[in-house]
């Protein structure tokens, strides 16, 4: 097997690992550093994707204090605090360095300054976009960089595996998906910064090829993971039949700009449920009250609502829109003129990998950006909050890594010791028939939507860890043909294998937090428990014996107590540092 | 309704019959097909809403992404082929790499002029980003590059998203080495001579970009300069654009 070592091993090529790879480089660049991407640099992933845009305080009426708390409240104030103070305070340097470094241009005003549009959550209009297709740019411009800088990359390689002995971490074993041949990676430091991306749901957003990697490697290498019950559903994912199309997001420019959101009798049910913040309510509560409408029956043909936009007229819409009006036109309807037909979407993950504000893990040479981290956002993500996250802490992590990689031990792991490795990810080679994961997969997905959703409740939730215990079997049984070469459906099994161990991970910890939060609702403690739940919930995985343990901690105000819990936090049952 | 696929593939012409629904585009008859019908077969794809420019190839004679082809209007013959001038690793995926090595020769990256500090005041009415705007959007698909009817006869020529590319950055008052890049793209063999307008790029753009119209734009300023016409400075008003975002 080919094997190699370097100074920084960086697993993803989205904002965070882009933006990584340039600062480690420019802190140091005489670094060899490596960059591993499941697709083709740049284009994989979902900081692409991003559409509506990127929230940062720019304009002097509004203030970083102002964003934090939006941040706060948006996540239930079950955010680290830390992590989401470094998220406000850096993102107006990170907006400049991606104006005047990166080579980005985003949309302006009349008077030439950055134009700022209307979000969901927020109590000042604070997200830089460029049009609705925001994170082309971005993407575009830090692909330009890196190939600027020379820095090496592995397109369509996938991690599979860390090499880690429960303190650290020192490698990773890498498939080359274009051979089907196995390289192992030593490195001083490893960057995850895969992306989540939620597509054990029926209904999912993310792009085709993510499968929630990361979370599944770190969680196998023992890494301490937070949160990981809180999963984002966004309100509108467009309907588009059989297609694929479906579950993309329709973005939250269109509830910004004051867009309605209808069921199949024609009501603005959001009264029903935020009569005070209407279609701008945040992602959590618009989401559920959408699945509520469709639950109770109150849908379209396609089992959705509908989002409308019509009423801020024809040229608005077109002007402002183009991407979304494209895209809708793309599947028959007709975004301009009328109401669309969306269903929630599973779009995000706020759970991840536990970190500090240099993305340290609790691994040694093991560090975590973007996604793939948990914390940040607490229970829910604002809109905007998430290609802020992946930049910013892709540059921080990168400075994090420019200083320490070269004072990180290089470990070097044995060529049998690769060999048994890879052996293990290529086991549903030994079967001539077996069970085709696409099929494995629509299962999953099916059954994550229908018993650990946007509605939870713990008699699904048991059947669902039970069903996920079957699947995790069933995996076993997974028959792989062919060429080695681009082989597909070998990547669908190493896909669903991650993904059913990160909704086990999903289910035990919606099993443990016996209240609604954010995203998380469960029907059978359906209140927000201030005075027991102000928590965190962590798993971590025992490498010795694969056992999983679950804890909790209390939240650490350590920059901020709401208004709304002193009383609570008097009474003692939640602790001020 | 009832289709049959044709796909080339690199053991040849493999034919696929299946039953489509509305709303499908080709890349819902690949998923289709690997999954039910063949699993080996081969090709990419990530965002599937043309933002990643992935799936490119080449759709009853016409570069096209395959996620944003709806079936509906293909007929009941569909003909799918790996994209041209580029090397075919396994059926449908090519090496875009000979995509990347022609785009990297522009040095596409902003080489940003030091006395930017923070983001220019750019007020549309200036009209100063009107030509970058309209070609800014790419999605480095290679659907032009493998359109182009001059890449087929001269390998060397740079092709339109990279000269796309160049004029952005050339049109940037933000970068500071227009020299290098003029230079670049004006180069015999591999330049912006070689283009013959014949537009097909215009026409598979997924972005309705233009890259013929950058492409005049920059064989002008290369004429300017060869007649001492181009300005090796920035304007007073640019200069000033420069400096109040300070």
């Amino acid at each position: 097997m080919h094997t190699e070592s370097v100074d920084v091993l960086i697993l993803g090529s989205g904002g965070a690992g882009l933006f990584a790879a340039i600062h480690a480089y420019d802190r140091n660049p005489s670094l060899n550093i490596l960059v591993v991407t499941k697709g083709l640099l740049g284009k994989s992933g979902c900081t692409r994707m991003v559409q509506g845009g990127f929230n940062v305080v720019l304009d002097p009426a509004d203030s970083v204090e102002r964003h934090f708390a939006d941040t706060l409240k948006g996540g239930r104030y079950i955010n680290d605090q830390e992590l989401a103070w470094a998220l406000v305070e850096d993102a107006p340097a990170t907006i400049n360095e991606l104006e005047t470094q990166v080579g980005c241009f985003f949309d302006r005003r009349d008077d030439g300054t950055i134009h700022q549009k209307a979000f969901a959550g927020q109590s000042f209009d604070r997200t830089v976009h460029r049009g609705d297709l925001t994170g082309i740019e971005i993407m575009e411009r830090l692909r330009d960089q890196v190939l600027g800088r020379g820095i090496r990359v592995l397109e369509e390689h996938r991690a599979v595996e860390l090499v880690a002995d429960g303190t650290r971490v020192t490698g990773a074993l890498v498939l080359d998906i274009r051979r089907g041949t196995f390289t192992g990676v030593s490195s001083r430091a490893t960057l995850l910064a895969t992306g989540g991306g939620p597509t054990m749901y029926k209904i999912a957003a993310p792009s085709l090829e993510k499968s929630e990697d990361g979370l599944a490697l770190a969680y196998r290498a023992g890494a301490l993971m937070r949160d990981m019950e809180m999963v984002q559903f966004h309100p509108t994912g467009l309907l588009a039949g059989a297609g694929r199309v479906t579950g993309s997001v329709l973005e939250e420019g269109l509830r910004g700009a004051g867009g309605y959101l209808f069921n199949a009798n024609g009501e603005r049910y959001m009264v029903r449920y935020d009569k005070d913040r209407m279609e701008r309510a945040t992602r959590d509560v618009v989401a559920r009250a959408g699945y509520m409408e469709i639950m109770a029956g109150r849908h379209g043909p396609q089992g959705g609502v509908f989002i409308d936009v019509s009423h801020l007229g024809a040229a608005f819409v077109r002007k402002t829109f183009p991407g979304m009006v494209q895209r809708v036109k793309d599947v028959g309807f007709d975004l301009v003129t009328g109401p669309v037909e969306v269903s929630p979407t599973a779009h995000f993950h706020m759970g991840g990998v536990a970190i500090d504000a240099s993305g340290h893990s609790s691994l040694s040479g093991l560090y975590v950006a973007g996604e793939d981290a948990g914390g940040v956002h607490g229970a829910n993500r604002l809109g905007g909050n998430g290609v802020a996250e992946s930049t910013i802490y892709g540059r921080r992590v990168g400075d994090a890594l420019g200083r320490e990689a070269m004072d990180l031990p290089l470990v070097t792991t044995t060529d049998n010791d690769w060999a048994q490795r890879a052996q293990h990810h290529a086991r549903f080679w030994d079967r001539s028939t077996g069970l085709n994961p696409a099929h494995l997969l629509a299962e999953l997905k099916g059954l994550m939507w229908d018993r650990c959703g946007l509605v939870r409740r713990q008699s699904d939730l048991l059947a669902c860890q039970h069903s996920l215990s079957d699947l995790e079997s069933r995996v076993e049984q997974i028959g792989v043909g062919g060429d080695l070469e681009y082989n597909l459906r070998w990547g669908d099994a190493l896909n669903v294998e991650s993904l059913i161990t990160v909704s086990q991970m999903i289910v035990q910890s919606a099993l443990v937090r016996t209240e609604s939060r954010g995203s998380h609702f469960r029907e059978d403690y359906p209140r927000e428990d201030n005075r027991h739940w102000l928590k965190t919930v962590y798993v971590q995985r025992d490498i010795e014996d694969g056992s999983c343990e679950i804890t909790t901690r209390d939240i650490a105000f350590s920059r901020l107590v709401p208004q709304e819990f002193q009383e609570v936090m008097k009474n003692g049952s939640i602790m001020a540092p | 309704m009832q289709v049959t696929v044709h796909i080339d593939r690199a053991s040849g012409m493999h034919d696929y019959s299946l039953d489509t629904k509305t709303q499908q585009t080709v890349l819902d008859a690949l998923f289709f097909i690997q999954n039910e019908l063949d699993e080996t077969l081969a090709f990419r794809c990530s965002c599937r809403v043309g933002m990643c420019g992935s799936c490119g190839m080449v759709i009853n004679g016409r570069e096209g992404l395959a996620c944003r082809t709806n079936l509906d209007r293909l007929g009941r013959d569909i003909y799918l082929r790996p994209l041209r001038h580029m090397r075919r690793i396994k059926d449908l995926v090519v090496d875009m790499d000979e995509f990347f090595t022609k785009y990297r020769a522009v040095d596409p990256y902003l080489k940003a002029r030091p006395e930017v500090h923070s983001p220019i005041v750019a007020p549309p009415i200036s009209r100063m980003r009107e030509d970058i705007d309209v070609g800014l959007e790419c999605i480095s698909c290679g659907l032009c590059l493998s359109a182009c009817d001059v890449v087929g006869v001269v390998s060397e020529f740079l092709g339109p998203a990279a000269l796309n590319r160049a004029y952005n950055l050339i049109a940037d008052v933000r970068d500071e080495d227009l020299d290098t890049r003029l230079g670049l793209v004006g180069q015999e063999r591999s330049g912006v001579w070689q283009c013959h307008t014949h537009m097909s790029c215009v026409e598979v753009c997924p972005k309705n970009i233009a890259p013929t119209r950058a492409i005049a734009h920059l064989k002008r300023k290369l004429i300017a300069r060869r007649f001492g016409l181009h300005r090796e400075r920035l304007t007073p008003q640019q200069q000033t654009i420069i400096q109040e975002g300070r």
